[in-house]
């Protein structure tokens, strides 16, 4: 599950940045790197939560700045969604 | 039949408003074999002039931010070798706001703004230095952050005095056309900053002038050009781009597709309804597209003392209450004028003033334009230009209609899709997954407006395309 979350992360960021998938490796900073500006650290972070169905707090924005970070928060929220989806 | 090979492109543009030239430009630089397709004789979409009676009048773009040496346009210009071939004038001040109790202007050193407005608000001194502070270092993670923000949001963690928010969002109202509890933080403060800080340029000759340089540009990298050209079609053959049918010419195929014009007609009417999935149509019809406006054109004689700085924008600012204009300009009529943005053109020929107003058919503003026109001349001549209605030598004004018909922006929006927090951002749509090879800029993408946010998005998605070809960009 989590090398799909990568995965499907990776596609985002490519699809997004333009950069091909496989020069967006896990420790590639989005603006030193890969050219992304607030607008696209928007449409990314917009992108992720349409294709996860998770909701990013705004103060989490700023901290996605490498693919790993993304792949993590996305794993987390995707924990938390999955708990509560168990007790409810 | 067989299209010969001189009319076989890379990429077609729909539309020669400013994004698309822009975006044209790096395309045919990096040598991509380019067509534009423009409807109207003229290139520029909302940036163009034209004359009358000797007057030469911007129709609705007055004048452009972000030239400032780290500004988007400048950097647009300077890529593609434009920058010495038009003398960019700045005003300063490039804009006042005339409210109730107190005048602020926004100064070519942004220092001096700020201490207009904490003359103006002296317990808020602070307060504004790191409103104004935060804007101009425009971080870009913590912009990223005000995604979900309106700009009442954003004002709210930096000011306390309620005219001093009304006072900062009154400007965005006229540029953006939605009161801050409406408009997306993001959206504000980019307008604010590309508008407001850095705004206030105009090129020597006319508006007219921006896209006529990059229409010449583009014809020297080996692009082509068609006006009055309409797109009837976008060609597709399973869920990829193929070309365009030109109404006059036929089919054009094309391996890209960019569409600088209204979005809902290009998925609609040149896609088809049938191409797309349910899902998509759904997100199209639920979109608002943003107010749209009434522009006065007055030609002056030379004998009218008591004209305002030529150049500087003048917002006269009737009272602190931004929703309430808003809500009038959307039930805009003779009777509810308040507002208005003012200013001469640095031929000192001509005034222009521009309200914010909603769609309304050609019979509604063949009955009430007249009206309107007159109401709006009376309100001028009593607090900005003292004597006006003496000195006007020709009068005529732009309706909304009148927007839609020379550039067929659905309802005659002034600014794309209304700039909510909810239509922002949305990467969906100016690079629709569901169509290989179709992509959209300009102010329907949902990203920017004004003439900075269009040249951003013709620079970027040129720059996109080219990565995915792996064209190298040259500089």
């Amino acid at each position: 599950m989590i090398a799909n979350v990568e995965k499907e992360i990776v596609s985002i960021i490519s699809d997004v940045s333009g950069f091909d998938e496989n020069e967006i490796t896990s420790e590639k900073n989005f603006f030193k790197d890969l050219e992304v500006d607030s607008i696209k650290a928007i449409e990314i972070t917009v992108a992720i939560e349409k294709k996860f169905k998770v909701s990013v707090r705004d103060e989490d924005v700023p901290k996605i700045t490498t693919v790993k970070e993304a792949v993590e928060l996305v794993n987390n929220l995707l924990k938390q969604k999955n708990s509560v989806n168990v007790k409810s | 039949m067989l299209k010969a090979d001189k009319d076989i492109y890379d990429a077609v543009i729909i539309g020669a408003g400013l994004s698309g030239l822009v975006c044209g430009c790096y395309l045919a630089k990096a040598g991509m074999k380019v067509l534009i397709a423009e409807q109207h004789y003229k290139p520029g979409g909302y940036c163009t002039s034209f004359k009358r009676h000797g007057f030469t009048f911007d129709a609705a773009a007055h004048s452009f931010g972000g030239y400032r040496e780290n500004g988007i346009v400048k950097k647009v210009f300077v890529d593609l070798g434009i920058d010495k071939r038009v003398q960019i004038n700045r005003f300063d001040p490039s804009d006042i706001i005339t409210a109730p109790d107190c005048e602020v202007s926004f100064w070519d050193d942004v220092d001096d703004t700020v201490r207009d407005f904490q003359k103006a608000f002296p317990d808020e001194s602070n307060n504004i230095r790191v409103f104004f502070n935060f804007l101009i270092e425009n971080n870009p993670q913590s912009f990223a952050r005000l995604r979900n923000w309106t700009f009442k949001n954003l004002l709210d963690e930096y000011i306390k005095n309620d005219k001093l928010k009304s006072i900062l969002s009154f400007p965005l109202l006229g540029n953006g056309g939605l009161p801050p509890s409406r408009m997306s933080a993001f959206i504000g403060a980019r307008l604010f900053i590309e508008f407001l800080l850095d705004g206030g340029y105009y090129p020597k000759g006319g508006m007219q002038e921006l896209p006529n340089i990059l229409t010449t540009r583009f014809k020297e990298l080996g692009g082509t050009l068609r006006l009055s050209s309409l797109v009837t079609k976008i060609v597709i053959d399973d869920n990829t781009v193929k070309g365009v049918v030109l109404e006059k010419e036929g089919v054009i195929p094309s391996e890209y597709v960019i569409s600088n014009c209204d979005a809902r007609q290009t998925f609609l009417k040149l896609l088809g309804r049938e191409k797309l999935s349910q899902e998509f149509l759904e997100k199209l019809s639920n979109m608002t597209p943003s107010l749209s406006m009434f522009v006065l054109y007055l030609g002056i004689d030379k004998n009218c003392k008591t004209l305002p700085k030529a150049g500087s924008n003048i917002w006269h600012m009737p009272h602190y209450d931004i929703e309430k204009m808003y809500l009038s300009a959307n039930l805009r009529n003779t009777s509810n004028v308040a507002e208005y943005m003012v200013r001469v053109s640095p031929d000192g020929q001509t005034v222009l003033a521009f309200i914010n107003a909603a769609f309304r058919d050609r019979i509604y503003w063949n009955r009430h334009k007249k009206d309107l026109l007159d109401v709006l001349i009376k309100h001028i001549e009593r607090q900005t230009i003292p004597g006006l209605s003496e000195h006007i030598q020709y009068k005529d004004a732009a309706t909304p209609y009148t927007m839609y018909r020379y550039t067929m922006n659905e309802e005659g929006a002034a600014y794309g899709w209304a700039s909510t927090p909810a239509q922002f951002a949305d990467p969906d749509l100016r690079r629709p997954s569901c169509m290989k090879g179709l992509f959209l800029t300009g102010h329907w993408a949902t990203q920017g407006m004004g003439i900075p946010g269009v040249a951003y998005l013709g620079y970027d998605m040129a720059n996109y395309i080219l990565k995915k070809k792996k064209i190298p960009v040259v500089n």
